[in-house]
């Protein structure tokens, strides 16, 4: 099986796995990094939304192999104590609900905010186009998004 | 703390809630000794104070998004008279035994809770008081509490709850019910509270089952039957097994798990499997048989009164999948004597029961940690991947992950029937309902004509109204989903009443006004026709519609607005009032109300599940569409309290949304809905 040692959250992380393994599994099977969450498996949900270097990329259709010298950032990685602007935003707004999903959603949004400061309701519909929310938090997201750019000003 | 802020409450002043006896209550006094600083005060399965002043409030009911861990434990917290931030919430392990039914659906946590979670907490503060009395010598009438603290107006004196724990813990449980808090003195219930989960889920922090780690643990996942009522003929696992990281394969009652050390060797093994399955009675089963059933089995409706104007319509619902966002899972370590359970379940004391039976060892040796759930909306009342898990890892011995992939969560759903709706009423003269029949067709086991009209009781005052039922036989598994006959019954209805306004020539909310006398639902149309602005002019192409529902102890009503551009139903604004009784968390009555406005959007336009060669077709997002970002409305929640007790909140809001919607088609094209999902081109 190859070995593989890849950056994630500013760490080299070695491992052996198949090829074709999804980045996802990688982190939550054997990084000890449960907080990115399968939700479909087919890049049709967004639960599983990672950071290659500071871009947003579905995890579960992301090989190990792929990731090469990408830097990953996961959920776990936003910041140490969840002061990022973003999370700070979705506790305010008490954004979700179940919660399951929410961490693809926040990965998402903090490189929507990271190139784009001030986004508009449409930036916002691409952004998070993309995902599913089953519980219904749209609303709660977009004005903590709203308000996390405020914030990080 | 200066004198002005302390609560004049003294138990003089105070009545007891009479009559109800809360076996948890009464239970001896249990402290453990787990502190330098003196003894945990402990007086019920439900509280405990550390003598460094925390509270941990251990909530039974299962949390999956409706917030229900936050505002159980406001409950307790507000009659303990408690300082919130000094509050930690625990989720109780699955056990019938110690903390009686945790069964998680019916809107009824709050509901059935509120009482005995009041009494749980109003007895640690008598016993708080009545430690601060005994040190301080002086007469319990005299004392009075306020976030945290226990005080002695006369006197001066004040303590801070932490310090008498000890003393407290040595008192005796009161046996009966204590005073309450009267809520006119209420400063946590009703106060817009965050969600205690939130910091740990915004920080990927949050355990989900699939989340524990377990050493030695294996993740299952399982092929499945291709069709309802399919068995198992053989299987060859030779490939399978050769996957690198596959462990074991076992049979098990649903299909062939296959375990790997980790999540993709599990799929990678699974899809190597070659199994071969007999179809069985149903293989050529499909969508369009199963409704013909269901039409088969309309019956004759009864006749409405001579001369009057009848009117008919029919609806048609489709059968819906659960679609949680986290498919289902459950992980299981059975042991010759034992069985422990991690398992998102909204019946945890359920599976403590139902894993025994089938790990083979006492109920007494099942351990069941209930995780949070990542959705549940009925689906995780089920004990389907229970019996997965602890199969598999009886089977196996090892402890087993079993996971569905998201494909098994769509195709092995307990799904929403499908069903339909075959109504008759008639207006006088005068516009006015006099008749009104409906018959609520739904899949069972077998098939059987609706007869029988029987008196129901409507939201509306139309004399003789009647209900009839029939079946059409179907074996696709069925299950409670969200508010469950209550999502197809009232949009039938509400859809109904707004086709008769029409008929009557009048407007759909003052047709509903006037043939409506429930004080509580009058008030709430008020509400909603000043805050969506009802008769007022929209923007040009936007028209409203309108709907109500009255279940779970509460009133709802919703108005939409949608605009039809070419072929696409867009919602661009919902405005929902809701009369709450008492509420608990205005946060989460919002939440729970927009979740399930989603849900009715989603539902009204776009999610289908459909039948073909016995087996569901939808097995992914693509093709099961729930609204996203860009799709999702505006909305406004309106709430209002008659005072009475805590309605149930997380069904409420679902069943007049899809009416609503398909009112506001009407209003905008001219045609009416017959069929969910709305389909421009099936309007009649």
């Amino acid at each position: 099986m190859p070995e593989y040692t890849i950056t994630v959250n500013g760490q080299q992380r070695k491992f052996s796995a198949e090829p074709d393994m999804p980045l996802l599994w990688a982190l939550r099977d054997l990084l000890d990094l449960p907080g990115t969450k399968y939700g479909c498996g087919v890049g049709g949900c967004g639960a599983c939304t990672v950071l290659l270097d500071g871009k947003e990329a579905r995890s579960c259709l992301t090989t190990v192999a792929e990731v090469g010298k990408a830097k990953v950032t996961t959920i776990e990685g936003v910041s140490p104590d969840g002061s990022h602007p973003v999370q700070k935003a979705w506790v305010e707004h008490d954004v979700p609900q179940c919660g399951y999903c929410q961490p693809g959603k926040i990965m998402t949004v903090v490189a929507l905010l990271a190139g784009n400061k001030n986004p508009t309701d449409k930036d916002i519909d691409d952004a998070l186009g993309p995902h599913v929310c089953r519980c219904g938090t749209y609303e709660r997201m977009r004005q903590a998004i709203k308000a996390a750019a405020r914030g990080a000003k | 703390m200066s004198t002005t802020q302390i609560s004049r409450r003294t138990f003089l002043g105070l009545v007891s809630v009479g009559g109800a006896s809360f076996a948890l209550g009464c239970y001896p006094c249990f402290s453990s000794s787990d502190g330098k600083d003196g003894v945990a005060l402990e007086p019920n399965a439900f509280v405990r104070l550390d003598p460094d002043g925390t509270v941990t409030i251990t909530v039974t009911k299962s949390e999956m998004g409706q917030g229900i861990k936050t505002g159980l434990a406001m409950i307790v917290a507000e009659h303990m008279d408690c300082d919130w931030s000094r509050v930690r919430v625990l989720q109780a392990d699955g056990d019938r035994n110690k903390y009686g039914h945790q069964g998680t659906g019916g809107s009824s946590s709050t509901r059935s809770m509120h009482q005995q979670l009041a009494q749980m907490g109003a007895a640690a503060r008598f016993m708080l008081m009545s430690a601060a009395a005994q040190e301080w010598g002086v007469d319990l009438k005299g004392c009075s509490t306020d976030n945290g603290h226990v005080y002695h107006e006369a006197s001066g004196k004040s303590k801070p709850y932490g310090d008498l724990a000890t003393i407290a813990a040595g008192l005796n449980v009161p046996s009966g019910d204590v005073p309450l808090k009267d809520k006119s003195e209420y400063r946590i219930i009703g106060k817009p509270t965050r969600r205690v989960d939130t910091p740990d889920i915004v920080t990927g922090k949050a355990v989900f089952a699939q989340d524990v780690k377990v050493p030695g643990a294996t993740v299952g996942v399982v092929s499945r039957a291709p069709a309802f009522g399919a068995s198992l003929r053989s299987f060859d696992d030779s490939a399978a097994r050769r996957v690198p990281g596959v462990v074991d394969v076992v049979q098990i009652s649903s299909g062939v798990a296959v375990l790997g050390e980790n999540t993709w060797a599990a799929i990678k093994g699974r899809d190597a499997l070659k199994v071969d399955w007999d179809l069985g009675p149903n293989a050529s089963l499909d969508t369009a048989e199963i409704r013909r059933r269901l039409l088969d089995s309309v019956g004759e409706h009864p006749e409405m009164p001579a001369g009057s104007k009848v009117i008919e319509a029919t609806y048609d619902y489709p059968y819906l999948a659960h679609y949680t966002m986290e498919p289902m899972n459950c992980v299981a370590d059975v042991r010759s004597d034992s069985c422990t359970i991690w398992v998102p379940s909204q019946s945890p004391d359920q599976v403590q029961q139902y894993a025994a039976g089938v790990a083979g060892v006492p109920q007494s040796a099942v351990t069941v940690h209930c995780t949070l759930l990542g959705g549940g909306f009925g689906r995780r009342s089920q004990m389907d991947f229970v019996q997965d898990a602890v199969e598999a890892s009886r089977k196996a011995k090892r402890p087993v992950k079993l996971l569905y992939t998201r494909d098994d969560d769509m195709r092995h759903d307990f799904y929403r029937p499908m069903s339909h709706h075959a109504m008759r009423g008639a207006l006088d003269a005068n516009g006015k309902p006099v008749g009104f029949n409906h018959q609520f067709i739904s899949v069972r086991g077998n098939s059987s004509r609706a007869a029988g009209a029987r008196g129901v009781h409507i939201l509306y005052d139309i004399p003789g109204a009647t209900m009839m039922m029939g079946s059409g036989a179907s074996p696709i598994y069925v299950g409670a989903w969200r508010s469950v006959s209550n999502s197809q019954v009232n949009p039938s209805i509400e859809m109904f009443i707004d086709e008769m306004a029409h008929a009557a020539g009048k407007d759909p909310l003052q047709f509903r006004r006037e043939n409506i006398s429930d004080k509580r639902m009058l008030k709430i149309l008020d509400l909603i026709e000043e805050k969506s602005g009802w008769g007022k002019p929209l923007p040009a192409g936007v028209s409203r519609g309108i709907a109500l529902y009255d279940g779970y102890d509460a009133r709802t009503a919703h108005v939409v607005e949608v605009s039809v551009e070419g072929s696409k139903i867009k919602v661009h604004r919902a405005v929902i009032c809701i009369d709450t009784g008492t509420t608990i968390n205005p946060m989460a009555v919002e939440m729970q109300l927009q979740g399930s406005c989603i849900d009715g959007i989603s539902t009204a336009l776009f999610a289908e599940v459909t039948i073909k060669n016995g087996g569901v077709v939808q097995h992914d997002p693509f093709d099961y569409e729930w609204i996203r970002m860009d799709q999702a409305p505006k909305t406004e929640v309106h709430i209002i309290e008659s005072g009475d007790a805590p309605c149930g909140m997380g069904e409420t809001g679902y069943p007049s949304a899809p009416a609503a919607v398909a009112n506001a088609v009407f209003a905008a094209t001219g045609k009416r809905v017959r069929k969910f999902p709305i389909r421009l081109d099936e309007l009649v």
